[in-house]
């Protein structure tokens, strides 16, 4: 193999790029303001927005295979609700079982959606749609029609998000474990390089004997699980559990993907590219309220801004990526 | 359970009915239909004083319908009052989730001779005949203004975490705590740094917190007047153990766990009203409108149940409007028995 | 040659009665009647004149199907329309409160909208390897940012000047002007997408993009004048939306897009590209209405309606899919 410059190395990679307008924010926003850069402003950063970035590895498992999965906040919802509804009224109290409870709810809830369109066939943008219709119902038919579990009701179950291991606050490790465990899955297994496959080209991986209806359904059903795992993680960061959380979030974990350089064609992307993308929403988010001379009313917009921005300079870079690499073809 | 507490008061209106047939003539909602809608489906909040609003109608005979409209939104309550119109009821009760888009249906709903009456948020003078505010919002604006003050120890930097920068309730009691802070040479060692938006969000309500704490070291309290905001603010601001200390306006059950006069705890106290009896009153005021006993004009006088007796007053937006009473007040002592409550 | 059906259940019908009545179309006709007395049925309120009176409302998101099922059409999707109606509403009802005459209005809430649209044709065509779901996420957020801004604290607007929207929101008899929009618009989008060359370029390009490019049509070009059209549309909404309530603010359009989307993909439009046609659209466009209608009038829960049109969503797609597997395997069988 020949020998890359460091210079092309970097503008030849799509996840070096996305490093580099990360380091660029981080800067930027720490000159304007010094406290964004102290670790108990990190940490709280990582633990706000633990919901996103968990769940932005199953989005990217489904984007992989070229779907797209709208209703894993209405899972989210129906999941943290059921917990939250069971702690409340004493049927429950330990943790763990409230975190299995969770997750199960979610595995269901995905593998569901994850039939309905590898079995029927049917595109997974309006599968999606109508389950988050559905089971946004179901999670307001399980809080009684409106009601909230507060921190009170909750017990030991909030404590989780407050608890430390190892120095390290316990949704924080949460998160590493996930991208830890995605990492080795989508890298070094089977089953997670037969997702890629099934995405760069599902009839090559059909006649390759790879179930292509099988992945689909695994990857909605990866997706199901982490949704049903951030459900239990929003009830214990927030203490609460309301029947509409986080009504609309599923944008943020669909552009957080999409920022981190994951196709919705399919088959490109990688977990480090996830990481990244959620990683610049947050820090959006978290440095937005920091920066003093922007009025509050334009928030919104500065987002939409910064999003569009990226996602296109993520482009333009990418051009001139490929043009550096044309010239260096023999012709 | 619901079901059985109404079928139970109907029962027993009936019975009282049979018994003394003068007295359910003197009966306030005797078969009228009402409507009563909501701002969105799922909250807490609103759930309590719908149920003492459905109760407390019901037991004086009438009907009531809660209808939700799909999302928090006014093109969504537009829907459900065309479908009110259709139904023809007696009167429409509803908690506007917009000041002004809701005046051309509920013109067209008093056009067609539904009673208009409106509790916990107000639609604009024109399309309403009365509305039932829940603390005047100069009350609730002193309450707050006085808390901060106590709670700061009479000087330093304070902010104030609101919902939306859209949501009006909020902004006319921000409005009131300003004008107030300007009027009184007491407030004068107070600094408001800054009014946040948290949009009624855990999330962005969470980190707005954070910031405040990170932009202004030294601030004392935090006032959030939404009851998302003051309890993501609270969970914050205890879980950090932060000198910072909060108030505002809260469901005691939500606050339960972070109020408390030591260090241990975020919020010493803070304020809300009597939803139950915003619930009451509103029915009793909508009833006595389907019964003509008034119109919604300045002076009026009706009595409402055991409650007492109420007169119209001048809202501030000059349409007509009945306030219930002071904000309630929660501290350590009585935050537990009302957090059954609500 | 009209547009291709989106699905079918019977894949060689012989009589052409026969395939009108096995086409989704077809069907959704029959599922219209059949809904219609459901409601009748179900609320003693259902009947024309309620329908009439209640069904503007419905009506202005109607407007958005039409050439979002132009996008769909294309294998894309727009996201950003519920904003450009918020912000369109706003900026006609500020110009509306400083006395200008209504026509300038019109031309204000039309204009806001094609600049909306525009500015995601222009994105999408100069940057193509953009999702169109990200970029319209993005202008979603900018545009609604911007209503925000311009409403300032209160967010809340209204139009002090209501005849001329009073006049737009007015009937015929019993009937509304905007129905009477509504179906005249349909057949000009209907005929265009399945008549004209430039319908026939529509589909070509989501069969397959790069073939239809290489065939000679200008698929950027096309792409920009539907985006662009899709803003203009969406400030007709909102004209339409401000007679209903004289009135702007934040949430204004919200869920727009997901309900102009799902009424596209119930008329058998598929997401994926390349099928469908706008009569399907029309006619489930008025199915989701009634049975809206009918079911509000009875005050059932909106979740619950919500979870009833999440349920048909599914079925009506997975269904034929389902009865055409089984019908494979049977044949199969029999060879």
């Amino acid at each position: 193999m020949e020998k890359k410059s460091v210079m092309k190395k970097i503008t030849g990679s799509r996840e070096a790029l996305l490093a580099i307008v990360l380091i660029v924010l981080f800067v930027i926003i720490t000159a304007i303001n010094p406290s964004f850069l102290t670790p108990k402003s990190l940490m709280d950063m990582l633990k706000n927005n633990a919901v996103t970035m968990v769940m932005s590895l199953g989005m990217l498992c489904v984007m992989l295979v070229g779907g797209i999965d709208i209703s894993i906040m209405s899972t989210l919802a129906l999941s943290g609700m059921s917990i939250g509804m069971l702690l409340k009224y004493e049927h429950i109290s330990s943790t763990f079982l409230a975190f299995v409870i969770a997750i199960a709810i979610g595995i269901v809830c995905g593998a569901v959606v994850g039939l309905i369109i590898s079995r029927a066939d049917v595109p997974p943008i309006i599968a999606t749609m109508g389950f988050m219709y559905i089971y946004r119902a179901l999670g307001y038919q399980v809080s009684h029609g409106g009601e909230w579990a507060s921190a009170a009701a909750l017990g030991n179950f909030k404590n989780f998000a407050t608890t430390k291991f190892l120095g390290l606050n316990c949704v924080i490790w949460v998160i590493i474990v996930c991208y830890v465990f995605f990492f080795w899955f989508m890298k070094w297994t089977r089953t997670g390089r037969m997702i890629y496959a099934v995405g760069s080209n599902p009839s090559a991986a059909e006649v390759s004997g790879i179930n292509v209806k099988n992945i689909k359904l695994l990857v909605y059903t990866i997706m199901g699980l982490l949704a049903g795992l951030g459900g239990a993680l929003q009830v214990s960061v927030y203490a609460s559990a309301m029947p509409d959380m986080q009504y609309g979030g599923e944008m943020d974990v669909i552009a957080a993907c999409v920022i981190g350089g994951v196709s919705m064609n399919g088959g490109r992307g990688t977990v480090v590219g996830a990481l990244l993308g959620s990683l610049i929403l947050a820090t959006i988010a978290k440095a937005l309220p920091l920066i003093p001379f922007f009025n509050q009313l334009w928030l919104n917009t500065i987002k939409g801004v910064i999003i569009l921005v990226v996602v296109v300079m993520n482009v333009i870079l990418q051009r001139i990526a490929d043009k550096n690499a044309l010239k260096g073809r023999e012709m | 359970m619901n079901k059985k507490v109404i079928s139970a008061l109907l029962c027993g209106a009936m019975v009282l009915g049979c018994a003394a047939p003068v007295m359910a003539a003197d009966k306030a909602g005797d078969g009228q239909k009402i409507a009563l809608v909501g701002k969105s489906a799922g909250n807490a909040f609103f759930e309590i004083a719908a149920k003492a609003f459905k109760e407390t109608a019901e037991a004086e005979g009438a009907t009531v319908d809660v209808v939700y409209p799909e999302a928090a939104t006014a093109d969504a309550q537009i829907k459900v009052l065309d479908n009110l119109i259709s139904q023809q009821p007696d009167a429409i009760c509803i908690s506007a989730n917009d000041v002004n888009a809701l005046q051309a249906k509920l013109e067209e709903a008093m056009d067609a001779g539904i009673k208009v009456s409106s509790f916990d948020s107000a639609p604009n003078k024109d399309s309403r005949q009365v509305f039932v505010n829940q603390a005047g919002t100069q009350a609730v604006g002193q309450a707050l203004m006085d808390a901060v003050l106590d709670i700061s120890g009479g000087e330093g930097q304070f902010a104030i975490l609101s919902a939306t920068s859209q949501s009006a309730n909020q902004n006319a009691w921000i409005d009131a705590m300003k004008s107030i802070m300007e009027g009184d040479e007491k407030y004068s060692k107070l600094e408001l740094v800054e009014v946040a938006y948290g949009d009624d969000e855990p999330q962005k309500s969470t980190d707005q917190t954070a910031a405040l704490l990170q932009n202004y070291p030294d601030l004392k309290v935090i006032c959030a007047p939404t009851t998302v905001g003051i309890a993501a603010a609270a969970k914050y601001l205890q879980d950090n153990e932060s000198a910072c200390k909060l108030t505002g306006l809260g469901l005691p059950s939500e606050m339960q766990e972070y109020t408390g006069d030591d260090d241990a705890h975020s919020c010493p106290y803070f304020y809300l009203w009597d939803m139950e009896g915003l619930g009451k009153l509103s029915a009793y005021a909508t009833m006595a409108l389907v019964k003509g006993d008034i119109t919604g004009a300045v002076d009026e006088t009706f009595t409402a149940g055991d409650m007492g007796e109420f007169t119209i007053t001048t809202a501030d937006d000059e349409g007509t409007e009945i306030v219930l009473g002071e904000p309630l007040q929660f501290t350590p002592d009585n935050v537990a028995d009302y957090a059954k409550l609500y | 040659m009209a547009g291709k059906s989106g699905r079918s259940i019977n894949n060689v019908p012989e009589s052409p009665v026969k395939k009108m009545i096995f086409s989704w179309e077809g069907i959704l006709v029959l599922l219209f009647i059949a809904v219609n007395i459901f409601c009748a049925m179900f609320s003693e309120y259902y009947n024309m004149s309620s329908l009439l009176r209640q069904m503007p409302v419905y009506l202005a998101e109607v407007f958005m199907m039409l050439p979002m099922a132009y996008i769909l059409v294309l294998g894309e999707i727009d996201i950003s329309v519920g904003a450009i109606v918020c912000l369109s509403a706003t900026m006609s009802c500020i110009v509306c409160n400083t006395n200008a005459p209504f026509i300038v209005v019109v031309i204000t809430a039309l204009g806001v909208g094609t600049i909306c649209g525009a500015i995601n044709g222009f994105i999408l065509t100069k940057f193509q390897e953009l999702p169109p779901m990200i970029v319209t996420l993005a202008t979603q957020i900018i545009f609604r940012g911007i209503s925000e801004i311009v409403l300032g604290s209160g967010g809340s607007i209204s139009a002090s000047n209501t005849d001329g929207f009073r006049a737009i929101g007015g009937k015929v008899g019993d009937i509304p002007y905007i129905l009477f929009l509504v179906v005249i618009l349909s057949v000009i989008f209907a005929v265009i997408l399945g008549k004209s060359t430039f319908g026939r370029r529509v589909y070509a390009i989501g069969t397959n993009r790069l073939t239809a490019y290489y065939s000679g049509v200008h698929v950027q070009k096309i792409r920009f004048i539907i985006y662009t059209i899709m803003g203009t549309v969406s400030g007709l909404c909102a004209l339409f939306l401000v007679s209903s309530s004289y009135g702007a603010n934040t949430t204004t359009g919200n869920g727009f897009e997901m309900d102009a989307i799902a009424m596209a993909v119930f008329g058998g439009i598929s997401s994926t590209g390349g099928k469908g046609n706008i009569a399907g659209g029309f006619i489930s466009a008025f199915i989701i209405v009634c049975l809206r209608v009918g079911l509000g009038q009875r005050n059932v829960n909106a979740q619950v309606i919500l979870l009833i049109i999440g349920v048909l969503l599914i079925a009506a797609v997975a269904l034929p899919n389902i009865i055409g597997n089984a019908k494979k395997a049977l044949s199969m069988k029999k060879n």
